[in-house]
């Protein structure tokens, strides 16, 4: 039965005389395992192919998209990790097997006359893989592909007189964005596939034409199959073997934080193989850059196409000679480098701490995006971190407060310089005002202010009320102390369109249990609506709302405001900032009331609930 | 078995284990949606009881967090519910139906005259109870649970999907 379809199968294409031709291709001086490398590299091209299209069936190639695509790719579908750490590490095995091909080709004397054009091709087809290696680098939208892809743009911008538009048209505007990627993406898995395929019929039309390169002293021939098959295959299932093994190894691919462009720090680094590159254009500093980016590589392009016709201008064995000789200079010089940058970041302390900062920032961005309480929002990858109170809050947080604030003992003051504002971890919880009714005196809440406009000496006085008040008053009992300081904490969730009337109108806010005790003990000094009687000549900020998001947003951003610290002369006041944006407001605000992914369990929702 | 053989055999082996060794992991991808589970179905409270009119459909969207692949969106439309008032003394106060169509899953609309139920994309009609009107419909509109109307008055559905083409009511797992 299948006989038959066989035979009406061939009879209509002649398909038995095809495969019959390619298997029994006679090779002379018969099979050998130094021919499997162009074989191999073929079967590690077919494997980055069928990886290759899996992955496109769950990519989504914008800048919003591509990040979040790939994380689910890799954490949350079945062998995701799996297929794309082939694809990975697919791309290494083919640069390596690529390398092991070309030194095999040059010591064989294979790339020269007749077969100077099927040297060509491999020349063609080397471009284009490493072609792939760049494209692809960037396709995961992530910080390391972000920078490392635009350091090689920057680098093609440097080309006189053409640079900066092929940076333009490449990059697709003058900004990295939708353009770039889509951009990238087509030429990853269209135009380059077209190429290579193109190129590898070229190349391999020819091998069949001129044969293989046989030994000087190799006699009889042998059919092409089954034992350079076999051999060959041998080959394929090691690369395949070295792949599964690296995947498994490493658990898949890296993925760096999303792509955030306005990041100070990130440490780029092209992917391994093109580190020589990296490391040679830094031989080359300033002006002369260009040299390292463009001549050098341009010249050794050049050269390497050229090499078959050295023999015109050498005798034929010299050349050889010449040729295996550039090329293993080459392959020893771009190690060299390579292991030079390698050196240099392993013994330079600042790209450690910019390496960690970038680890610190993609582990955040993977545990949020697969946190319920956080995913990926609609907007886009680079929001996760962008909306991530510990991560954007704490960025403006560095900026702006801990010049004088602290964060759980940092701060960015100089050591010589007095501590002059409190420290705000956990501000206004219960264990925060509880810590303060005990102990008002605590380094975390000390705050210095300085003794006029201007000065450089600076004094507790204005801040210090609560130290004053502590000599004079003290709870009964500690669970006294801790019933007020859940009472105040409480305010912290009074709803923004609850005004401070209504609140004390409130008659559950009279029967709360620790009532009296606040009214003797806070209102003194302290305004809540009408509540008690507070001295005419305010001296602490008011209590309503203390803590909740509109009472903090207030406070960053006019605490010199009626009710906050509009008692103190403006030379003691927190300045105000009125500049943060919306969205960075609310970073802060919830950073300081600890409402982000990860926090200890809030004390807020621990506490009674607040009246209102 | 001679040498020739021994390298048909083996090339026959590797090269199996080598296309085995992608072709799984790969299969095994592609069927991941397989292994995603459905969201448990979930009651949403959708109306009062005195804002429906006896008799006179009304549709409600079912408003609810949504994960998609990858993202996860804030609450937005996730289905719409078509409620009708039942008259007193009916068995049940409210009657609720699925709008999704148990043909091919399109939104079912009133009909032009508002006195049926009909799917825009290929003329399945119902009445206001769900029975099919045509024989488009493998089966009558899919009516979903509601929960007993407290004094609240607040009319709370059990929002599912059913499975399309079935003659029975089969819930998507």
């Amino acid at each position: 039965m299948l006989k038959n379809l066989a035979a009406w199968f061939d009879t209509r294409t002649g398909y038995k005389h095809l495969v019959h031709e390619a298997l029994e291709e006679p090779i002379p001086g018969g099979a050998r395992w130094r021919y499997v490398f162009g074989s191999a590299l073929s079967i590690a091209f077919m494997i980055q192919l069928v990886t290759g299209i899996l992955l496109m069936t769950s990519y989504s190639p914008s800048s919003s998209t591509a990040w979040g695509s790939v994380w689910y790719i890799s954490t949350q579908m079945n062998l995701g990790w799996f297929i794309r750490g082939l694809h990975h590490f697919g791309s290494q095995t083919m640069v390596v097997v690529m390398l092991l091909h070309l030194l095999q080709v040059v010591i064989a004397g294979a790339y020269r006359s007749p077969r100077e054009v099927n040297w060509w091709f491999g020349m063609l087809l080397m471009f284009v893989t490493l072609g792939f290696s760049l494209t692809g680098y960037l396709l995961p939208w992530d910080q390391k592909g972000f920078w490392a892809t635009k350091v090689a743009t920057k680098i093609a911008s440097g080309t006189p007189l053409i640079g900066p538009a092929i940076e333009k048209v490449v990059v697709g505007g003058d900004n990295y964005g939708n353009q770039t990627l889509t951009r990238f993406y087509g030429l990853h898995v269209g135009v380059l596939p077209g190429l290579l395929v193109l190129f590898l019929v070229g190349h391999i039309a020819l091998f069949r034409k001129h044969g293989v390169t046989a030994p000087p002293k190799a006699t009889g021939s042998e059919p092409f199959f089954p034992k350079q098959v076999f051999y060959d295959t041998v080959a394929g299932l090691a690369v395949f073997g070295v792949l599964a093994f690296f995947t498994w190894q490493h658990h898949g691919a890296p993925l760096d934080a999303p792509a955030d462009p306005g990041s100070l720090e990130y440490p780029a680094r092209p992917e391994w193989y093109f580190l020589s590159l990296f490391q040679m254009l830094k031989k080359f500093p300033g002006k002369y850059e260009f040299v390292g980016t463009q001549v050098v590589p341009g010249a050794i392009v050049a050269v390497l196409f050229l090499l078959p016709l050295l023999d015109k201008l050498f005798p034929r064995k010299f050349a050889h000679f010449l040729a295996c000789m550039f090329v293993f200079a080459l392959v020893g010089g771009a190690g060299y480098l390579t292991v030079e940058a390698l050196r240099a970041d392993a013994n330079d302390p600042s790209f450690a701490a910019s390496r960690k900062v970038a680890d610190q920032a993609a582990a955040r961005a993977l545990e949020l995006a697969g946190n319920p309480n956080a995913g990926i929002p609609p907007s886009g990858s680079s929001d996760i971190l962008n909306r991530d109170p510990l991560t954007r809050g704490m960025a403006i947080l560095e900026q702006k407060c801990l010049g004088c604030h602290a964060y759980t003992g940092k701060t960015q003051g100089k050591p010589e310089d007095p501590f002059k504002a409190f420290d705000l971890a956990h501000f206004a919880t219960p264990g925060w005002i509880g810590d303060l009714l005990e102990d008002p005196g605590a380094p975390k809440f000390k705050a210095h202010v300085p003794t006029a406009p201007g000065a450089k000496t600076f004094t507790e006085k204005p801040l210090n009320g609560m130290e004053t008040w502590k000599k004079t008053y003290d709870f009964d009992t500690d669970a006294e102390r801790t019933q007020v300081a859940e009472f105040v904490a409480s305010f912290a969730r009074i709803p923004s369109d609850v005004t401070a009337e209504e609140w004390a109108s409130d008659p559950k806010v009279k029967e709360h249990p620790a009532f009296e005790n606040f009214v003797s003990s806070c209102l003194p000094c302290h305004a809540v609506a009408d509540l008690g009687q507070p001295d005419k000549d305010q001296k602490a900020p008011g209590l309503f709302a203390y803590g909740s998001p509109q009472w903090l947003s207030k406070m960053i951003r006019k605490p010199g405001a009626k009710g906050f610290y509009g008692y103190l002369k403006p030379h003691e006041q927190m300045p105000g900032f009125e500049d943060l944006t919306p969205a960075d407001l609310e970073m802060i605000v919830r950073l300081l009331r600890d409402d982000f992914v990860g926090s200890e369990p809030s004390s807020h929702e621990k506490s009674p609930s607040a009246p209102h | 078995m001679n040498r020739r053989d021994l390298y048909r055999f083996g090339t026959t082996l590797l090269g199996g284990m080598l296309t085995l060794g992608l072709a799984v992991p790969g299969v095994a991808y592609l069927l991941d949606p397989l292994g995603k589970k459905r969201g448990t179905a979930r009651v949403y409270p959708l109306a009062k009881l005195d804002d429906l009119e006896v008799g006179v459909p009304r549709s409600f969207p079912i408003v609810d967090e949504r994960q998609d692949a990858r993202v996860k969106y804030p609450k937005e439309p996730i289905g719409l519910v078509w409620l009708v008032r039942q008259p007193e003394g009916s068995k049940s106060q409210v009657e609720a139906f699925q709008a999704e169509c148990p043909h091919l899953g399109c939104a079912i609309n009133l009909s032009g005259d508002k006195k049926s139920f009909r799917c825009p994309c290929h003329d399945s009609a119902f009445t206001f109870a769900g029975k099919p009107e045509n024989k488009i419909p493998p089966r009558p509109m899919d009516r979903l649970e509601v929960e007993p109307i407290g004094p609240d008055q607040m009319v709370s559905v059990k929002f599912e999907r059913f499975r399309s083409q079935s003659e029975e009511k089969i819930p998507l797992a």
